[in-house]
């Protein structure tokens, strides 16, 4: 390869799985289905601003078994990302590199946003 | 822009963002159970237009920029980097504009 010298780092395949890699991953992984959340919305906007029978039917889709599932999926996947994004700025500021530390933070990120994913849906849907 | 400066405006946004999108998913989870002329009504709200746009604005930004570092990562030839980027900076710009549009306009 000529050019560019510079290191392929995220080697995805060769390194053995820890919490550390995997949340790392799954940060940017769930960075781009935020991504698809965003225009999921911005469709959702398109079509409120057409008719209300394009609404209604959009409705329908979205409050299906499979919309919900998407839905709920982009949830969690946007609670992840703001969870890890700030353990990411608490290391950025110099705090919590140790590796015990690291790995009780990158739990407590994988629970609470199961925990906020469910706090969004049962007061958003208005269950409780 | 300069790397340094990336860097501090991805973070920055990226607080920023924060509040919005848990406001923003509050708000569409809610908007799933409303029917059309609730949903009308819902962005007739000023605040509600308003944090809408800067949501879409501020993640698309936040949004290019990773998607710079993601392909930097990634793809190894830098024409297909370019028009990766490129795609991601037209991306970034249409969508909030349209938003832009649509909720002051056509909502």
């Amino acid at each position: 390869m000529t050019g560019n010298q510079n290191p392929i780092s995220p080697h995805l395949q060769v390194y053995r799985w820890h919490i550390s890699s995997l949340l790392s991953i799954t940060h940017r992984i769930s960075g781009i289905i935020n991504l698809l959340a965003l225009i999921l919305i911005f469709s959702w906007l398109l079509v409120l601003s057409f008719d209300e029978g394009n609404y209604e039917l959009f409705l329908l889709i979205i409050n299906s078994f499979f919309g919900k599932f998407i839905l709920i999926g982009f949830t969690w996947s946007m609670s992840f990302h703001i969870l890890s994004g700030m353990r990411h700025l608490a290391w950025d500021l110099g705090y919590g590199f140790e590796i015990k530390t690291a790995n009780i933070s990158g739990i407590i990120v994988i629970i609470s946003s199961l925990i906020l994913t469910i706090i969004l849906w049962v007061f958003g849907r208005g269950l409780l | 822009m300069n790397e340094t400066r990336k860097w501090i405006l991805h973070r920055i946004s990226g607080v920023i963002l924060v509040p919005l999108f848990v406001w923003l998913y509050f708000s569409f989870i809610s908007l799933s159970t409303k029917n059309y002329s609730e949903a009308i009504y819902f962005f007739k709200n000023p605040l509600f237009e308003i944090l809408t746009i800067v949501l879409f604005f501020v993640g698309f930004f936040h949004a290019k920029i990773s998607l710079n570092e993601i392909f930097e990562d990634y793809i190894h030839n830098n024409k297909t980097k370019d028009v990766a980027n490129i795609l991601a900076l037209t991306l970034s710009i249409i969508v909030p504009v349209t938003t832009l549009i649509l909720l002051i306009y056509k909502i």
